[in-house]
C-alpha cells in the first residue's frame, strides 16, 4: 500500500505537469491546478495519517530501467542547461554542466550496474513531516499562483507571450522532484531528484527573461551545479569506499566507521550547503527574488532550500561522530545565521528581508544538524516545519500586498492594517511566528540553546544570543509599520482573488494549529524520528512548558483576530506639538502658517549592518573554512586521522 | 497539567502582589531621587495617587487598538512574573517578557504619532541592545544551576553568583536599560517627562497610561527577581540576603539614574553588546571549558 | 479629597510672555519650592497633563495653539492663567495684534496675577486649581454613572 501511495505522490504531479503543458486554456488550467493541488494535499495527509509515528520503514523496490531512466534524466537536465548556456553565452555554467555530464555517465557505466540496492525507497517520521510540508504547503502555493499569475500577466506589457502553462508545469514538476528526494533510499535516484529541483528553479527564476532574471538564474545554476558535483563526488566515494549506494546503509556504516565516509560526508554537506543557500552561496537565493512571488514562496518554504537542510538533517548522526565535517557545517550555519540576521536589518525591500531571514533560519537548522545531538535534531525538525508554514504565509501576503499597494517596500506598507485589515493580520501572524515566543520558531530555538549547552558549543551560544537580538529588531520594526492605524483610508482588499485567500488561509491555519499543537507534533513526528535514528530521546523542555506556550499562542491569536479594534474610547487626534491640520496625513501648521507633513521612517542602520560591510566577511570566512576542512580531510585521510 | 495550573495561579497572584511592591519601590525611588537632588520629594504613595488619578480620567484614544495592545503587554508581563516566581523556566520567562515588550512597541507604533514612533523605534533598539546579555544570563544560569528552572536554586549548595558573577555584572549593566533609567532611558523617560514628549507613551492617556505604569511596576519586580536569583541557595536565610542585595542594587540604579546624563543610542547599543560579549561570552566559555 | 488633587500634572505653555513668568513657573518646580511635594510634575504633553499653565497674552499667532493644547488635554482639566498678561493682556492689552487674556481663547479656572508671578502665588493658584479639578472629577464620575444607568 505504501509503495502505491509513494508512486502516486511522485507520479501524479508529473502527470499534472504534462497535462498543464498540453491544455493551455485559462479556465481549464485553473480547474486542473485547483483540483490536483487539493488531491496532492489530501493524498499527502492521508499518507501521513496512515503512517503516523512510524520508525524507519524500508521498502523493497528496485527496477533496473528506472536506474537508466534516472541517468537519462540527469543527462537531459545537463543538455537543457547547456542549451541555455549556448543561448546566453555563459561559459562557467557550461563548464560545470559538462563536468557533471561526464561524471554521471562514467559513474553509471562504471558502478551503476554493479551495485544493487534492493530497498530503493524508504520513509520515516522526518519524511512524513517533509511529505506534509511539500504536499500541503507546496500545493497551497500552486493554488495561490492561479490568482497571482492572473494579476501578474495583467501587469505584463501588452502582447507579451503568455508562458503561464510552463510556469505551472514547472511548479508541479518541482513537487514531484521533492517527493522523489524525500522517499529515495537509492542515492542515484535521490541525486536525480536533486538535479531536477535545481533545473526547475533555474527555469522559474529566469521566468521573466529580463536581463536581471537571466543573470540571477545563471548565478543559481552555477552554484547549484557546483553543489551537484559535490553530490557526484559523494556518490563515487560511497560506491568505492563503502560499496553501497543505499542512503540508509551509508549512514549506518558512517556511524560505526566514520573514517570511511568522511570525504563523502563533506561532499554531501557541501551539496546541502549550496542548496540551502548558506554563505558564501547566499546570493543565489537573494537573486531568486526577481521571480514571481509564488516561485519565491516555493523555493523558500517547502521545496529547494528545504531539500538542502533535509539532507543535512539526515546526515546529522554522522556529524556527531565526524568532528571535522561537524565543525564545517556548524560554523557555516552559525555564521550565516548571525550575519544574515544582521543584514536583514538594513533592508527596506520586504522580499529581501524575507530572503535574508530564510537564509538565517536555514543557517540555524544547518548549525543544529551540524551539532547532531538528538536534541539538536528535534530543534531542526521544528524549525523546518514552522519556517515552512510561516514563511510561505509571509510570501503569499507580501505578494498579494504588492499587487494591491503597488510596492514591496516595507515603508510603503504603512497603514496596511487599515487598508488591508485581514491581510495585515495574517502578515502579523506570520511575522510573530517567525521570531517571538511562544510561537514555534522560538520553541525550536530554545531546544537549540539546550543542545548547544550540552555540547559546550560556546561560539554557537554567543552567536545565537546576538543573532536572536538582531532578529527581534528587523521583525519588530516591520510589525510596527504594519500596526499603524489612522483615519479611514479606502479598503483595497476587496479585489484579492479567492485562490489567494484560500492559500493564505491554509497557511495561517497551519501556523496556528502547528503552534498550538507543538507538544503533539513533537510526540508524533519529531520524537519518533529522533528515536528511530538515535534509539533514545531525552530533552529538557518539559511538556508542561510546551502546553503553556500553546496557551499563550492561543491568547495572542484570539487577540489578533478577535480582540483588537473593539475599544469604545472617544477618538482624538495625535499630538504634533502645535496645531494639527489633518490627523491621518499627520500634517501640522508650521511656523509660517503653512502645512507641513510629519514623516517617519524605520531605522535601517546601514552604517552598522549594511550588506557591503557584512556580506564580504561571511563569504570570505565561510569559503576559507570550507576549503580548510576539505584540505584537512584530504590530507588527514591517508594519515589515518 | 499541574505546571499550567500553578503558573496560572502564580500569574494571578503576581498580578495582585507585584503592583503593590512595585508601587512602593517606585515611591521610594522618587523620594530618594528627590533627596539626592536636595528636595523633599512626594509622599511614599505618590505613584499610587498618580495611577488612581489616571484611571479617573476620561477614556480617550487615537485609535481602537492601542488599549488592546497595552492590555496584552500587561497580561504577558504578569505571566512572565508568574512563571518566574513559581519556579518555572527562566528562558521561557525571558521569551514571554520579550513578547510583552513587543506588544508595548506595537501599541506605540499603532498610533502613528511621530513621537510615539520614534519612541518605539528606540525601544526596538533597546531590546536589541539588552537581549544578548539577557539570553546569555539564562544560559549561564543553566550552566551554573544545571537547569533552566528557577526553583533549582533551592537545591544548590552555593549560590550561582559564585560561578557567574561576571554575568551578574553584565546583567547590572543592561538592568539600567530594562528599568528605563538614565543614561539609557531613550524610549521613555521618567524625568521631567519631556524627552520627545515621553516617547512611547506620547499618545497614551488616562487609563491606558495608568496600565502602562502598573505594568512597569510589575516589570521592576520581575527584573529585581532576576537579580535576587543569583543569591539564593539551599538555605532559608539566603532569601533574606537576596532581598538585601536586591534593595542595594535598586539603590545603585537610582544613584546611576540621578548621576548620568542620557547617552545616544549608538553608545548604548555598542556598549551593551560589548558588555554582553565580554561578560557573557567569557563567563560561559569559562564554565564550558574549565 | 479625590485623587486628581493629589497628583496634578502640569503642562506649561508660553503664549507671548517676556519669559519672566516662565522662569517663575519653572522655579516653582525646582528644588527651591519643590512642587513635587504636592505631586506636581511637569509634563511636555497635553495628553498627560491635568493643569494647563499659560503665561503671556493670547494673540493672532498663538490662539490656535492654545486652543489645540486645551482640546488635547483629557478631562478633567483646569486652566491657570499665570501672570497679569495671561490674566488680561497686561501692559500689552492695547497692542494691535493682542487679543487679550487667555480667557479670550479658552475657559480659565484660576487667575494668578503678578508681573512676574511669584512661585508662592503659583503654588496657591495650583492648590486652588486642584480644588476645581476635584469638582470636575466628581462631576465626570457622576456623568459616567448616569450614562451607565441609561444603558
Amino acid at each position: 500500500m505504501a509503495l502505491q501511495m509513494i508512486g502516486f505522490l511522485v507520479m501524479f504531479p508529473l502527470v499534472v505537469a504534462a497535462l498543464l503543458l498540453i491544455l493551455r486554456s485559462d479556465g481549464i488550467r485553473s480547474a486542473i491546478v485547483w483540483v490536483s493541488g487539493i488531491v496532492v494535499a489530501l493524498a499527502s495527509c492521508a499518507f501521513v495519517v496512515m503512517n503516523i509515528g512510524a520508525g524507519e520503514v524500508l521498502i523493497e523496490f528496485s527496477w533496473e530501467p528506472l536506474d537508466h531512466l534516472c541517468t537519462a534524466i540527469s543527462c537531459l537536465i545537463v543538455v537543457t542547461i547547456l542549451a541555455f548556456c549556448v543561448k546566453y553565452r555563459n561559459v562557467w555554467a557550461a563548464l560545470l554542466a559538462v563536468v557533471q555530464l561526464v561524471a554521471v555517465i562514467y559513474f553509471e557505466s562504471a558502478y551503476g550496474a554493479e551495485i544493487d540496492i534492493p530497498n530503493g525507497l524508504y520513509f520515516d517520521s522526518l519524511t512524513l513531516l517533509m511529505v506534509f510540508i511539500i504536499g500541503v504547503i507546496g500545493s497551497g502555493i500552486c493554488i495561490y499562483a492561479i490568482g497571482y499569475m492572473k494579476d501578474f500577466q495583467a501587469h505584463e506589457p501588452k502582447g507579451a507571450r503568455d508562458r503561464r502553462p510552463t510556469f505551472f508545469a514547472l511548479m508541479f514538476l518541482f513537487l514531484a522532484a521533492m517527493f522523489a528526494i524525500v522517499f529515495s533510499n537509492n542515492m542515484e535516484w535521490l541525486f536525480t531528484g536533486w538535479e531536477v529541483t535545481t533545473v526547475c528553479s533555474f527555469l522559474l527564476i529566469g521566468y521573466t527573461k529580463t536581463p536581471e532574471a537571466i543573470r540571477n538564474a545563471f548565478r543559481q545554476i552555477i552554484m547549484n551545479l557546483a553543489g551537484g558535483i559535490g553530490f557526484v563526488v559523494a556518490l563515487y566515494v560511497s560506491a568505492i569506499s563503502v560499496g553501497t549506494l543505499s542512503f540508509n546503509e551509508f549512514i549506518s556504516v558512517g556511524m560505526t566507521h566514520p573514517e570511511l565516509t568522511v570525504i563523502a560526508l563533506i561532499a554531501l554537506a557541501f551539496a546541502g550547503i549550496t542548496k540551502a543557500a548558506q554563505m558564501p552561496f547566499q546570493t543565489w537565493l537573494l537573486g531568486a527574488m526577481v521571480a514571481p512571488t509564488p516561485t519565491s514562496a516555493l523555493l523558500h518554504s517547502s521545496t529547494m532550500v528545504k531539500a538542502g537542510v533535509f539532507l543535512l538533517i539526515k546526515l546529522a548522526p554522522l556529524f556527531l561522530v565526524t568532528p571535522l565535517a561537524s565543525i564545517m557545517v556548524m560554523l557555516v550555519g552559525a555564521i550565516t545565521f548571525l550575519l544574515c540576521s544582521f543584514m536583514a536589518i538594513s533592508q527596506t525591500n520586504a522580499k529581501r528581508v524575507l530572503a535574508y531571514s530564510t537564509i538565517a533560519n536555514l543557517g540555524l537548522i544547518t548549525a543544529c544538524a551540524g551539532v547532531g545531538t538528538p536534541e539538536a535534531v528535534w530543534a531542526a525538525g521544528f524549525l523546518i516545519l514552522f519556517h515552512a508554514a510561516a514563511k510561505s504565509l509571509l510570501f503569499l501576503c507580501v505578494g498579494t500586498a504588492e499587487h494591491h499597494i503597488g510596492s514591496r517596500d516595507i515603508e510603503a506598507m504603512d497603514l496596511l492594517f487599515d487598508r488591508m485589515p485581514r491581510l495585515a493580520r495574517f502578515m502579523m501572524l506570520g511575522i510573530m511566528c517567525m521570531f517571538i515566543a511562544p510561537f514555534g520558531m522560538l520553541i525550536a530555538k530554545w531546544a537549540a540553546i539546550v543542545s548547544f549547552v550540552d555540547m559546550n558549543q560556546v561560539a554557537l551560544l554567543i552567536i545565537l544570543a546576538f543573532g536572536s537580538a538582531a532578529t527581534f529588531m528587523f521583525w519588530a520594526k516591520w510589525l510596527g509599520k504594519l500596526a499603524g492605524i489612522a483615519g479611514q483610508p479606502e479598503d483595497v482588499e476587496l479585489t484579492v482573488h479567492r485562490s489567494e485567500w484560500f492559500a493564505i488561509m491554509v497557511m495561517a491555519v497551519l501556523v496556528i494549529v502547528g503552534c498550538v499543537l507543538i507538544p503533539l507534533i513533537s510526540d508524533f513526528f519529531i520524537e519518533p524520528y529522533v528515536v528511530s535514528v538515535y534509539g533514545f530521546f531525552g530533552q529538557d523542555i518539559a511538556t508542561g512548558n510546551l502546553w503553556l506556550a500553546s496557551i499563550c499562542v492561543a491568547v495572542v491569536v484570539i487577540v489578533l483576530f478577535c480582540g483588537l479594534g473593539r475599544s469604545k474610547a472617544r477618538r482624538v487626534d495625535v499630538y504634533l506639538s502645535g496645531v494639527s491640520r489633518d490627523d491621518s496625513a499627520r500634517s501640522f501648521q508650521n511656523a509660517l502658517s503653512g502645512t507641513t507633513e510629519a514623516t517617519v521612517r524605520n531605522w535601517y542602520m546601514k552604517e552598522y549592518f549594511g550588506e557591503d560591510r557584512i556580506a564580504f566577511v561571511g563569504v570570505v570566512f565561510n569559503s576559507v573554512l570550507m576549503a580548510a576542512v576539505l584540505a584537512c580531510a584530504i590530507i588527514g585521510l591517508p594519515l589515518g586521522l | 497539567m499541574i505546571t499550567i495550573i500553578i503558573t496560572l495561579i502564580g500569574s494571578l497572584l503576581f498580578a495582585l502582589v507585584a503592583p503593590v511592591i512595585g508601587c512602593l519601590l517606585a515611591g521610594i525611588d522618587r523620594i530618594i531621587s528627590a533627596r539626592m537632588q536636595g528636595r523633599v520629594g512626594p509622599p511614599l504613595l505618590q505613584p499610587y495617587y498618580d495611577v488612581r488619578k489616571l484611571f479617573g480620567k476620561e477614556n480617550v484614544s487615537v485609535n481602537s487598538v492601542e488599549h488592546g495592545y497595552v492590555v496584552c503587554a500587561f497580561i504577558f508581563a504578569c505571566v512572565a512574573g508568574g512563571i518566574f516566581f513559581t519556579g518555572g523556566n527562566l528562558l521561557f520567562v525571558i521569551f514571554v517578557i520579550t513578547l510583552s515588550s513587543l506588544f508595548f512597541i506595537m501599541a506605540a507604533y499603532s498610533t502613528r504619532s511621530p513621537y510615539a514612533e520614534v519612541g518605539a523605534a528606540r525601544e526596538t533598539v533597546q531590546v536589541m541592545s539588552y537581549e544578548p546579555m539577557i539570553i546569555l544570563m539564562a544560559i549561564g544560569f543553566f550552566m551554573a544551576a544545571g537547569s533552566f528552572d528557577t526553583k533549582a536554586v533551592f537545591a544548590l549548595d552555593t549560590p550561582v553568583i559564585s560561578t557567574i558573577w561576571l554575568i551578574f555584572l553584565g546583567l547590572l549593566f543592561v538592568l539600567t536599560i530594562k528599568l528605563r533609567k538614565s543614561p539609557f532611558d531613550l524610549s521613555m523617560s521618567h524625568h521631567a517627562h519631556q524627552e520627545i514628549v515621553r516617547g512611547m507613551t506620547t499618545e497614551m492617556s488616562g487609563p491606558t497610561l495608568g496600565l502602562v505604569e502598573i505594568m512597569h511596576w510589575c516589570e521592576t519586580v520581575l527584573f529585581l527577581g532576576w537579580v535576587g536569583l543569583f543569591f539564593v541557595w539551599g538555605q532559608w536565610f539566603s532569601v533574606v540576603i537576596a532581598i538585601v542585595v536586591v534593595l542595594a542594587v535598586y539603590f545603585l540604579e537610582i544613584w546611576i539614574d540621578n548621576n548620568f546624563a542620557r547617552v545616544k543610542w549608538q553608545f548604548m547599543f555598542k556598549s551593551a553588546w560589548a558588555v554582553a560579549l565580554l561578560a557573557g561570552g567569557v563567563n560561559i566559555a569559562v564554565l564550558a571549558f574549565l | 479629597m479625590g485623587y486628581a488633587s493629589r497628583s496634578p500634572w502640569v503642562i506649561h505653555y508660553d503664549g507671548s510672555s517676556c519669559n519672566g513668568c516662565d522662569i517663575e513657573v519653572l522655579a516653582t518646580l525646582c528644588p527651591g519650592f519643590d512642587g513635587e511635594r504636592f505631586g506636581v510634575v511637569n509634563t511636555g504633553n497635553p495628553k498627560h497633563a491635568d493643569i494647563f499653565l499659560v503665561t503671556g497674552s493670547v494673540n493672532e499667532q498663538n490662539i490656535d495653539v492654545v486652543r489645540q493644547i486645551y482640546d488635547q488635554m483629557v478631562e478633567p482639566k483646569v486652566v491657570v492663567a499665570c501672570g497679569i498678561c495671561a490674566c488680561s493682556g497686561g501692559v500689552f492689552h492695547d497692542c494691535y495684534n493682542v487679543i487679550g487674556g487667555v480667557d479670550q481663547a479658552i475657559p480659565v479656572d484660576v487667575y494668578a496675577p503678578g508681573c512676574a508671578v511669584r512661585p508662592e502665588t503659583l503654588i496657591d493658584a495650583i492648590v486652588a486649581g486642584v480644588k476645581v479639578l476635584d469638582e470636575k472629577e466628581a462631576a465626570l464620575k457622576e456623568q459616567k454613572r448616569a450614562a451607565k444607568k441609561e444603558r
